[in-house]
C-alpha cells in the first residue's frame, strides 16, 4: 500500500505544489487496504456530516483538586472547609471567594467551584470557559483515571484486581491515557486505532490523514496501519508548514526535486529505519500538496503555545471541505503541569492559557458553524496529591491518580458532572487522606484518589459519538468489557 | 560497609588502570573489524530452509535431517554456518527475522545454539515458531515465510519456511540472486584470513562509522589521524585529552529576577542559554576531546535538566561540568555529583524537599530514568518475567517515599566562608554543591531497594543526612539493573537503536567489572561499546541495524564533513546554529521535560521497531531536516548581532571534483565515501547523478550543492548504520 503512494509521488514529483495535484494525489482514505478489509460493517457510504475530536493533553499532571473544588458546606460530602483544611495551611488552597461557581445537578444541585483562572482573567481576550457551563456546552468527568477494571480501595490494597502498571509514573500514565489500556504496553493509541477502523469508510478521498498532531509524535495518534500528520502550530502558515524549501521552476531545480522524491522509493528493504524515515517524509510531501491554500480564521486566538496550536486546528477544520475530510481527530498539548513546586503561580498561568485558548477555539467553531460538530476534551498524566509538597510560595503537590477532565462543545449534555459514583454515592471523591477513596493508607497517606471512571469509559463515550461501531469498540478499547458502563452519557447522540 | 574506603579503593584501581593504558598505547592493535556473514542452510536443491522439528536430531546424523512442514509455536532447529563465535557468545547474539507474503515482519525467539556433531563450523539454532514482537497477531497456520538470521549486525541469506501444506500459489518470491545453501558435507569452520602486518587502521568504511559513533562527525583530518593511529590508540588518547578545548562560558551568577538595567544583550548573555549553546556547537565543530563531548552529550540526554526551568547559562554550565567531569569517570561519582548539583536540585525539587514537606520528584526520577528503570532486567537488558509472563517492577510507591525521605534537608550553598566559594550575595548559588541542613532531614529509618545481595536495603534511624545519601546511592548503584540499563542506553546513543541482548550483555559485564574489579567505570564501558564486534565492521546488513541521526548529530556530521567555517569562510564558526537545528526537534539544553527529547524505548508507529530518535521525526520535522540542508548547502548563517562570525560550509573540495569530472561520478563517489561509507546503492547513485547532470557542467557550485543536498537530505543518509 505504501508502495502505491510512493509510486504516485515518484511520477508526480515535478508537479508538486500544483493545484491539480490535489485531485490526483492518492487519497489517504484509500491508503489503508488492511483497514478497509477489516471494516466489519462493510459500510460504503461516507457520513453526511462533519465530526471532530480535539484532544488537549495537559502534560505533567494537572492538579484536579485545585481545578474543580467543592464550593458548598454540605456536611454529608467533602465541602470547601474539608478541602481548605488540607491545603490552606501550606498555602495551596484557593480562596473560596475567588472560585467560579457552577451548579451541579448530579451533586444534589450543590455548588462547586472552578479555578478562578478558567473565567475572566487580567489581560484576557475573552471570558474563558467558565460561562460555557451555564450554556450547557461544557461538562466535567470527575475522578477519572487509568484502570484495568473497576477497583475498590479494599481491592487496591489486597491486590485482587490488577492495577494499571507503574502508577504515578509520568511516562507510563501518559502512555496509558493515550493508548487506552492499562494492563499492558501498547504499540498504538486509541486515536490511531479509531483512525484505522474509520478512515476508509469515513474519509473516502481524504487528502490528509484522519489524525493530526500539532504537538509532535504522540502515542495517541499512532495506529497500526496509518500514521498521523504532525505539523507545527499556527506560527507557521498551513501552506508552508510541510513545504520543502529552496526549489524553483528552473530545470535544474525541478530535476533535483524529482530526485529528492525518487530517493524515497529506494533502499526500502535495505534497512527498516530508512523505510520508516521515507514513509514519514512521504506523508509530509503528500499532505503538503493538499495544504497549498488556506483561509485564515476569524476569531482572535491568544499568542500562547496552546492558543497557536488550536488556531492551527481551526484552520484545518475550516479547510475540511477541500481536504475531503468528514471525520477528524486532533491532538494538541499544554505542558508544565508537573507542579512539584511553585504550583499556585504556575497552574494559574497554565489554566488561564488553557481557558483562553479553548474559549477562542469554541468561538471560532461557532463562527464556522460547526460548534455542534467539534468536541474538545482533556486528558492529563494524573492528578496530584491532596497533601501539598513543600509550603509557602514554593508549595506544590506530587503525583497522584483520579482526576477531573473537561469536555467542551455543542454536542455535549453540558452543565453537569459525569462518571461512576465513588464510595460516597456521588462521582466526586471524598477529600480525606487515608479516607475511602485514597490509594495511600496509614498516617503518611497523601490523598491519591482511586479512579471510579476509566479512561476507556471516557474515551468510548467520545468514540461512540464520533461514529465508532459497537462492534469495533472492543478492538479499539480491548478492556472495555471490564467496565459495566460504556457510555457515560455526556454526549448527545 | 565503609563507603569511603570503597570509593577510595575504586579510585586507586581506576588510576592503576589508567597507568596501564598510558604505558602501552603503542601495543594497541586493531583486528579486522568485519565478522563473517552468517549463512542459513537450505535443502540441497532449493532455497527452503533445512529445518528439523526435533531438537534431538542435531546430535544425530545430520545427513538424515528431513525438512517438513511445521505448526506455529512449535520448537524447531535451523542450521547456520560461517560464524566466528567468541567465548560465551550464545543464543542471545542471534535474532531470527521473518517476513510473510503480505509483508508483515515477525521475530522468532532463539532458544539455543549448539555446535553440530561431525560438522565443525555448523551450528544448530533452536527457535520457537512464535512471534516475539507482538505487533501483528501470530502468523496464520498456513503460509510461506522468508527467514533470515542476524548476528553482529549482519544478515544471512533468506530461506523459505512453510507452515502447513505448501502450494505453489502461496510461495514468496525468492530474493534476487538467492541460491541453495546446502549443508556442507564436511567441516566448515570459519578461518580468519591472516591479518596483514600493517600499522594503523586501513578499513575506510569502518573508520567513517567509528567517527560517526565516537565524535560529532568525521572530518578528513580526523580520518587521516585514525588511519594512522588505529582505533585503540586514538581512544587511549581521547581518554587523556583535556576537556573542553574551548573554555566553558564563565558567566557570573545573577539575581533570580532580571535587573531593570539588563538590556537585551545582557538578557541573552546571562538569562538565556545562548552562550552555552554556542559553546556546545563550537566544541562539537572544532574541539579535540570529541569523545568526551559526545559521551557528555549522551549523559545530558539521560540525566536531563531543561532550560525551560534552568534560566541562566551559568546554572546550566555548572550542571554540564558535572556530566563532562564524570563522562570517563565512575557512574557512582556521577550519581553523587549530579544529586548534589543545585541545578538538578532545582529542576527536580530536591533543593526544597524537607522533613516536614517532602517532595518525591527527584526520588522517583533517579530510579526510573537515571539508574535502574521500572522493571527488573536480565544482565543482557531483556526483561525478567514472573511466572505469569509479566514484567517485575523494580520498586513501589513505598520505595519512592523512602528515598524521598533520604533526599530531604539539602539546600543551596549559601553560607559564608570556604564552604561555598562561589557564593554571590543577591544571587542564588547554582555553582557549589548543595549542603545539608540536618534539621530539615528526615531521620526516621528507611527501607530502600531490595535485590539479591542488596547493599543497604535498610537505613537506620537518626543518622546524618550525608551518610544516608551515600548509603542510599550505594543501594541504587549496586542494583543489578544499573549495568544493563546504562549500557543499553549508551549503545543506543552511540551505535544502534536496538542492539542484540548479547551486545548489551558484553557492555554490562564491563560495567559490572572493568577487569580490575571496579564497577561503574564509564571509560571502560564506552571503550567496550565502541570496540564491540557488533559496533565494528565496514558494512552492516541487518535491516534493523543502526539509528536515525538525531538533529544535533545530523547537523554536526554534515557541517564537520564540509569543514564548517565562518560565513563566507576565512575563520571559524561562532557556533550560533541552535536556531536552525531547533526546528528539527532539538533545542539545545531545552528538552521539553525530564523525559528528554525522545524516549530510549520509543517504538516507531506502525512497526514494532525500537527507534528512539523517531520520537522526534514527524511529517513536520522530516521536512525541517531537508530544509536545514537547504539552509546550509545553498545558504549560510549570516553575520548578525547574535552571530559575530556566522556559519557556512566549504564546498571547494566538492566543486573541484565536479570540475575534474563532468560526468559527476567523482563528485557522487566522494559523497558516497564521506557521508555513506560506501553504502550508496546503484540506483541512489544513478538518481543523484541524473539531477547533477541536469546542471550545466560549468556550474560546478550548483552541481556540488545538488549532490550534497540530495545525499544529506536522503533517508539513506539520515540513518547512521
Amino acid at each position: 500500500m505504501t508502495q502505491d503512494r510512493r509510486e504516485f509521488i515518484k511520477k508526480s514529483g515535478c508537479a508538486l505544489g500544483m493545484l491539480t495535484l490535489a485531485t490526483q494525489i492518492e487519497h489517504f482514505g484509500l491508503m489503508s487496504a488492511l483497514a478497509q478489509k477489516v471494516d466489519a460493517q462493510g459500510e460504503t457510504n461516507a457520513p453526511s456530516d462533519y465530526r471532530a475530536l480535539v484532544c488537549i493533553f495537559m502534560q505533567g499532571g494537572n492538579d484536579g483538586n485545585n481545578t474543580v473544588i467543592p464550593n458548598h458546606s454540605d456536611a454529608t460530602l467533602s465541602n470547601y472547609a474539608d478541602y481548605s483544611a488540607e491545603r490552606s495551611a501550606r498555602g495551596l488552597a484557593i480562596a473560596q471567594n475567588t472560585l467560579l461557581p457552577i451548579a451541579v445537578p448530579r451533586m444534589n444541585n450543590l455548588t462547586y467551584g472552578l479555578n478562578p483562572n478558567l473565567g475572566t482573567v487580567a489581560g484576557g481576550i475573552n471570558n474563558g470557559i467558565h460561562e460555557l457551563w451555564a450554556q450547557n456546552k461544557m461538562a466535567i468527568i470527575t475522578n477519572a483515571g487509568t484502570l484495568v477494571a473497576p477497583m475498590t480501595r479494599a481491592q487496591y490494597q489486597n491486590g485482587s484486581i490488577t492495577k494499571p502498571f507503574q502508577l504515578f509514573s509520568h511516562s507510563d500514565q501518559v502512555s496509558q491515557y493515550q493508548s487506552g489500556r492499562s494492563d499492558t504496553f501498547s504499540f498504538t493509541g486509541w486515536g490511531g486505532r479509531m483512525s484505522d477502523r474509520r478512515t476508509p469508510a469515513d474519509n473516502p478521498g481524504g487528502l490528509i490523514p484522519m489524525v493530526t498532531s500539532i504537538n509532535g509524535a504522540q502515542l495517541f495518534t499512532a495506529g497500526q496501519t496509518t500514521l498521523p500528520m504532525t505539523i507545527a502550530d499556527a506560527g507557521t502558515s498551513l501552506n508552508t508548514v510541510l513545504s520543502p524549501q529552496g526549489f524553483n521552476t528552473s530545470a535544474e531545480s525541478q530535476a533535483r526535486l524529482a530526485a529528492f522524491h525518487q530517493l524515497r522509493t529506494q533502499d526500502l528493504t535495505t534497512n527498516n529505519y530508512i523505510r520508516e524515515a521515507s514513509h514519514i517524509t512521504d506523508q509530509a510531501i503528500a499532505a503538503n500538496s493538499a495544504l497549498a491554500t488556506f483561509q485564515e480564521v476569524t476569531v482572535t486566538f491568544p499568542g500562547t503555545g496552546i492558543g497557536s496550536q488550536l488556531k492551527q486546528v481551526a484552520r484545518l477544520i475550516k479547510k475540511r471541505g477541500d481536504l475531503n475530510i468528514n471525520r477528524q481527530i486532533f491532538y494538541v498539548q499544554i505542558g508544565g503541569f508537573d507542579t512539584h513546586n511553585g504550583q499556585v503561580n504556575t497552574q494559574s498561568s497554565l489554566l488561564s492559557q488553557f481557558s483562553q485558548a479553548v474559549r477562542a477555539f469554541y468561538d471560532e467553531m461557532v463562527m464556522q458553524g460547526v460548534s455542534n460538530n467539534v468536541t474538545t476534551f482533556t486528558m492529563s498524566d494524573f492528578s496530584r496529591t491532596l497533601n501539598p509538597a513543600g509550603a509557602g510560595t514554593n508549595v506544590g503537590s506530587d503525583h497522584a491518580w483520579g482526576n477531573h477532565l473537561f469536555v467542551i462543545g455543542g454536542a455535549i449534555n453540558g452543565g453537569n458532572f459525569y462518571g461512576v459514583n465513588t464510595s460516597n454515592g456521588t462521582p466526586y471523591p471524598t477529600l480525606v487522606m487515608n479516607g475511602p477513596d485514597d490509594a495511600d493508607s496509614g498516617s503518611n497517606a497523601r490523598g491519591r484518589w482511586i479512579p471510579t471512571t476509566s479512561v476507556e469509559q471516557y474515551a468510548a463515550t467520545l468514540a461512540s459519538w464520533y461514529g465508532l461501531n459497537a462492534a469495533d469498540m472492543p478492538v479499539v478499547f480491548p478492556n472495555i468489557a471490564n467496565f459495566p458502563t460504556t457510555n457515560l452519557g455526556f454526549m448527545q447522540p | 560497609m565503609n563507603n569511603r574506603k570503597t570509593r577510595l579503593k575504586r579510585q586507586i584501581l581506576s588510576a592503576g588502570f589508567l597507568v596501564f593504558l598510558l604505558a602501552f598505547p603503542i601495543l594497541a592493535q586493531d583486528p579486522n573489524p568485519d565478522s563473517p556473514t552468517p549463512i542459513l542452510i537450505s535443502e540441497p536443491n532449493s532455497t527452503r530452509a533445512l529445518v528439523t522439528p526435533n531438537g534431538n536430531s542435531r546430535r544425530g546424523n545430520v545427513s538424515e535431517i528431513q525438512s517438513g512442514t511445521f505448526l506455529p509455536n512449535s520448537k524447531v532447529v535451523f542450521f547456520v554456518t560461517n560464524l566466528d563465535l567468541m567465548d560465551g557468545e550464545g543464543a542471545n547474539a542471534f535474532r531470527v527475522n521473518v517476513e510473510s507474503a503480505n509483508g508483515r515482519q515477525y521475530r522468532f525467539p532463539v532458544l539455543d545454539i549448539q555446535p553440530v556433531k561431525g560438522r565443525e563450523g555448523v551450528y544448530a539454532l533452536t527457535i520457537r515458531l512464535k512471534d516475539e514482537l507482538g505487533f501483528w497477531e501470530q502468523p496464520l497456520l498456513k503460509g510461506d515465510f522468508l527467514v533470515s538470521v542476524v548476528w553482529r549486525g549482519l544478515a544471512s541469506n533468506r530461506v523459505h519456511l512453510t507452515f502447513g501444506k505448501i502450494g505453489k500459489s502461496n510461495l514468496i518470491k525468492d530474493d534476487a540472486g538467492a541460491v541453495p545453501t546446502p549443508m556442507p558435507t564436511s567441516s566448515r569452520k570459519f578461518i580468519r584470513d591472516i591479518e596483514p602486518d600493517s600499522v594503523g587502521y586501513l578499513y575506510s568504511g569502518d573508520r567513517i562509522r567509528f567517527m560517526e559513533q565516537a565524535t560529532f562527525g568525521p572530518t578528513s583530518e580526523l580520518d587521516t589521524r585514525i588511519r594512522r593511529l588505529g582505533l585503540r590508540t586514538w581512544l587511549a588518547g581521547q581518554f587523556q585529552e583535556p576537556y573542553p578545548t574551548y573554555p566553558y562560558p564563565n558567566n557570573p551568577l545573577m539575581p533570580t529576577g532580571v535587573p531593570s538595567d539588563c538590556d537585551p544583550i545582557c538578557k541573552r548573555d546571562f538569562y538565556s542559554l545562548y552562550p552555552l549553546q554556542n559553546w556546545f556547537y563550537q566544541e562539537a565543530f572544532y574541539g579535540d576531546a570529541q569523545l568526551k563531548h559526545r559521551v557528555a552529550w549522551a549523559l545530558t540526554e539521560l540525566w536531563v535538566v531543561s532550560g525551560f526551568d534552568v534560566s541562566q547559562a551559568s546554572w546550566m554550565v555548572s550542571y554540564h561540568q558535572q556530566l563532562s567531569k564524570n563522562a570517563f569517570g565512575n557512574y557512582r561519582d556521577l550519581m553523587y555529583d549530579v544529586t548534589l548539583n543545585p541545578t538538578m536540585g532545582d529542576f527536580l525539587d530536591m533543593v526544597r524537599s524537607t522533613r516536614s514537606s517532602p517532595n518525591e520528584n527527584y526520588a522517583r526520577e533517579i530510579l526510573q530514568l537515571f539508574t535502574i528503570g521500572l522493571f527488573m532486567l536480565n544482565q543482557d537488558g531483556t526483561l525478567q518475567l514472573d511466572a505469569n509472563g509479566n514484567p517485575i517492577p523494580t520498586y513501589t510507591q513505598d520505595t519512592v517515599n523512602n528515598f524521598t525521605e533520604v533526599f530531604t534537608g539539602w539546600t543551596r550553598c549559601e553560607v559564608t566562608g570556604a564552604t561555598c566559594p562561589n557564593r554571590t550575595v543577591g544571587a542564588p548559588n547554582f555553582k557549589d554543591p548543595m549542603i545539608l541542613n540536618q534539621s530539615n532531614h528526615d531521620v526516621t529509618s528507611k527501607t530502600l531497594l531490595n535485590y539479591p545481595n542488596a547493599v543497604n536495603t535498610t537505613i537506620a534511624a537518626n543518622q546524618n543526612g550525608a551518610t544516608e545519601l551515600d548509603q542510599a546511592l550505594d543501594n541504587i548503584f549496586y542494583h543489578p539493573n544499573v549495568a544493563p540499563f546504562v549500557s543499553r542506553y549508551l549503545i543506543q546513543q552511540l551505535v544502534t537503536s536496538d542492539p542484540t541482548p548479547a551486545y548489551v550483555g558484553r557492555a554490562a559485564a564491563v560495567f559490572n567489572n572493568n577487569g580490575s574489579n571496579v564497577r561503574g567505570d564509564l571509560k571502560a564501558v564506552v571503550k567496550a561499546i565502541l570496540l564491540d564486534p557488533e559496533a565494528r565492521g565496514n558494512i552492516k546488513t541487518d535491516p534493523n541495524y543502526g539509528k536515525l541521526r538525531e538533529p544535533v548529530q545530523l547537523a554536526t556530521n554534515v557541517l564537520r564533513q564540509f569543514d564548517v567555517q565562518s560565513a563566507g569562510g576565512g575563520g571559524q564558526s561562532d557556533g550560533y546554529v541552535n536556531q536552525i537545528i531547533s526546528p528539527m526537534g532539538q533545542n539545545m539544553f531545552k528538552s521539553p521535560t525530564v523525559f528528554n527529547y525522545y524516549s530510549p524505548e520509543y517504538i516507531i508507529p506502525g512497526t514494532a521497531l525500537n527507534g528512539p530518535e523517531f520520537g522526534i521525526l514527524t511529517t513536520g520535522t522530516a521536512i525541517a531536516r531537508a530544509n536545514f540542508m537547504n539552509t546550509m548547502v545553498f545558504g549560510q548563517v549570516n553575520v548578525s548581532t547574535n552571530a559575530p562570525m556566522g556559519t557556512s560550509i566549504d564546498l571547494s573540495e566538492m566543486q573541484a571534483l565536479a570540475a575534474a569530472d563532468t560526468t559527476g561520478n567523482r563528485l557522487v563517489d566522494a559523497l558516497n565515501t564521506k557521508l555513506m561509507h560506501g553504502t550508496m546503492s546503484a540506483q541512489m547513485k544513478s538518481t543523484i547523478l541524473t539531477a547533477v547532470q541536469a546542471v550545466a557542467n560549468t556550474n560546478t557550485l550548483l552541481r556540488a550543492q545538488t549532490a550534497i543536498y540530495l545525499t544529506a537530505s536522503s533517508s539513506q543518509y539520515q540513518v547512521q548504520r
